[in-house]
């Protein structure tokens, strides 16, 4: 389909607890996504949304990936169980560059003090942190497990006191990340991330990467739970993008991303 | 990847809000042409309206009819109906169907689709053999006041056994929709407007048949490739895939 080298840093292993997913272990998953010509996957375990001791999965998920060196594991946490400062520094020692969190499944907000305090660890960790606004349509939950999205609210302030960790937003729709653009007035953090597998609307990606500027944008597809050939249709086929900027949504940001890293802080 | 002429089977003429129905075709029509698609079914209005006025009504397929009348071989139509509204309801049948352009006819969540208001409607479309594009969900925490779940319509299907229905949204949560709607074979589901979760066009095709799932987006609030790659990227045949991209279509809208 192109030329172009994609990072998926948005791929997924192991199972969601709502529904069966295929291809959801290491080889099935790069299979699926190598038919759309993708070879790299940045990965977070399922299970891990719904575990009550979150910190169980990272040994889990790198137990998984072991051997397959074009999966990159995104470790998880829960900051408002005791002791999540172990779970973050065993992701360090297990070689993890980046952990992520599901505020609504775990009740907290990122208005919330917490949340500045794992900016700080990650970032003296030297670790992005990726934040999960949605796992799936909130229009057909199970009725006994209804979780909104995750508000931005107070996102702008936290990416301000920690200027020197990369904050990533997963699974980010239209809405909040337009009113990130408008709150930010057009001076959007330079540490701000944004994932483009749930951008929707006709020619959606390319709006919004106007609005957010392409230097922000990652290229991701919630694979396996969603078909990885919608992103990658979104944005070769429906969008008009430079070749430049297809290099730089497909790879050049996750690698700079990866490449800002350093214990103590990354530098955006 | 692209095939080109796929029949999108759910739009909404919702581009360049705020203009007229030329600049939403000129907006709209490039992305189509580099999306494959040939033709668009297109209903509703600029604006939503949950329980539409005649006045909203009539502005909403105005707006439609211009847009078909500029395109012809690029949209067809659904006249947007509230059947709380009978006696409109069939006059602008009668206005839109029975005298064109429109093909068939849209109705939205203005009273859900098991009422006797809605059998008065589908015996006049099934004299017209226009098909009926319902919208239907499961909504998590219930529906809305109005809004028709994929078991009204079944209940509706199987009385009215001569209209050929459109589940609009395989009712969202489509692993419920799409077991609801199993038993009546006049019902066909489309792919539209609801997240690209891989294993939805699977299980239609392997519960209900390729026979009964058609392509469509609900652009452009959703975009075309979203929709497309449940078609593109499911693990059915090349056979299935024509058909839900434009043969079913072909067949219902008799083309």
């Amino acid at each position: 389909m192109t030329d172009t080298a994609i990072i998926d840093c948005n791929a997924n292993l192991g199972n969601w607890p709502f529904r069966r997913t295929g291809y959801n272990t290491p080889d099935a998953l790069l299979e699926r996504l190598a038919r759309v010509d993708i070879d790299r996957a940045w990965v977070t375990l399922l299970d891990a949304v719904m575990l009550k001791n979150v910190g169980a999965a990272n040994p889990w998920l790198a137990e998984m990936v072991a051997g397959y060196e074009q999966l990159m594991p995104v470790g998880s946490v829960n900051p408002t169980w005791p002791a999540w400062e172990r779970d973050l520094a065993e992701c360090v020692d297990l070689g993890f560059r980046g952990v992520r969190v599901n505020p609504n499944y775990h009740g907290w907000t990122l208005a919330d003090p917490i949340f500045g305090e794992l900016l700080a660890a990650a970032g003296e960790a030297g670790m992005f942190v990726e934040v999960a606004l949605h796992m799936t349509d909130e229009r057909h939950h199970h009725p006994l497990v209804m979780v909104p999205p995750v508000a931005v609210d107070g996102l702008l302030d936290a990416c301000a006191a920690h200027p020197n960790v990369a904050i990533v937003l997963a699974n980010v729709k239209n809405a909040p990340a337009s009113q990130l653009a408008r709150d930010a007035d057009g001076e959007l953090p330079g540490n701000l991330y944004f994932e483009l597998s749930h951008f929707e609307s006709v020619g959606g990606v390319q709006a919004l990467a106007g609005e957010l500027g392409v230097e922000r944008i990652l290229f991701g597809t919630h694979a396996p739970y969603y078909y990885p050939e919608s992103s990658v249709l979104k944005v070769f086929e429906e969008c008009d993008f430079s070749e430049p900027e297809l290099a730089a949504i497909t790879h050049q940001n996750a690698e700079r991303l990866l490449a800002s890293l350093q214990a103590g802080g990354s530098q955006p | 990847m692209i095939e080109p002429g796929a029949i999108d089977c759910h739009i909404h003429p919702t581009a360049a809000q705020g203009g007229p129905p030329a600049a939403c075709a000129d907006e709209l029509l490039p992305f189509a042409d580099r999306m494959g698609i040939a033709l668009m079914g297109t209903s509703l209005g600029p604006t939503f309206w949950r329980r539409p006025t005649r006045e909203q009504i009539t502005a909403d397929n105005d707006f439609n009819a211009e847009l078909i009348a500029r395109h012809p071989d690029r949209f067809f139509g659904y006249a947007n109906l509230n059947p709380n509204d009978l006696r409109f309801s069939l006059d602008e049948i009668e206005r839109r169907v029975a005298d064109g352009p429109f093909v068939g006819l849209k109705l939205w969540v203005a009273m859900c689709c098991d009422h006797p208001n809605v059998d008065a409607i589908c015996e006049r479309a099934a004299e017209l053999g226009a098909p009926i594009l319902q919208h239907t969900f499961f909504r998590a925490g219930g529906n809305l006041p109005g809004e028709s779940s994929p078991d009204d319509l079944a209940a509706l299907a199987a009385r009215q056994r001569e209209v050929t229905f459109i589940a609009a949204h395989a009712g969202l949560n489509w692993e419920r929709g799409i077991r609801a709607v199993l038993g009546q074979p006049n019902i066909l589901v489309d792919t539209c407007g609801f997240d690209p979760e891989l294993g939805y066009t699977e299980m239609a095709v392997a519960w209900l048949g390729a026979e009964r799932v058609v392509y469509g987006s609900d652009a452009t609030g959703r975009s075309f490739a979203s929709q497309l790659a449940k078609v593109y990227g499911a693990d059915i045949d090349d056979d299935a895939k024509a058909l839900i991209l434009h043969g079913n279509m072909r067949r219902v809208l008799d083309l």
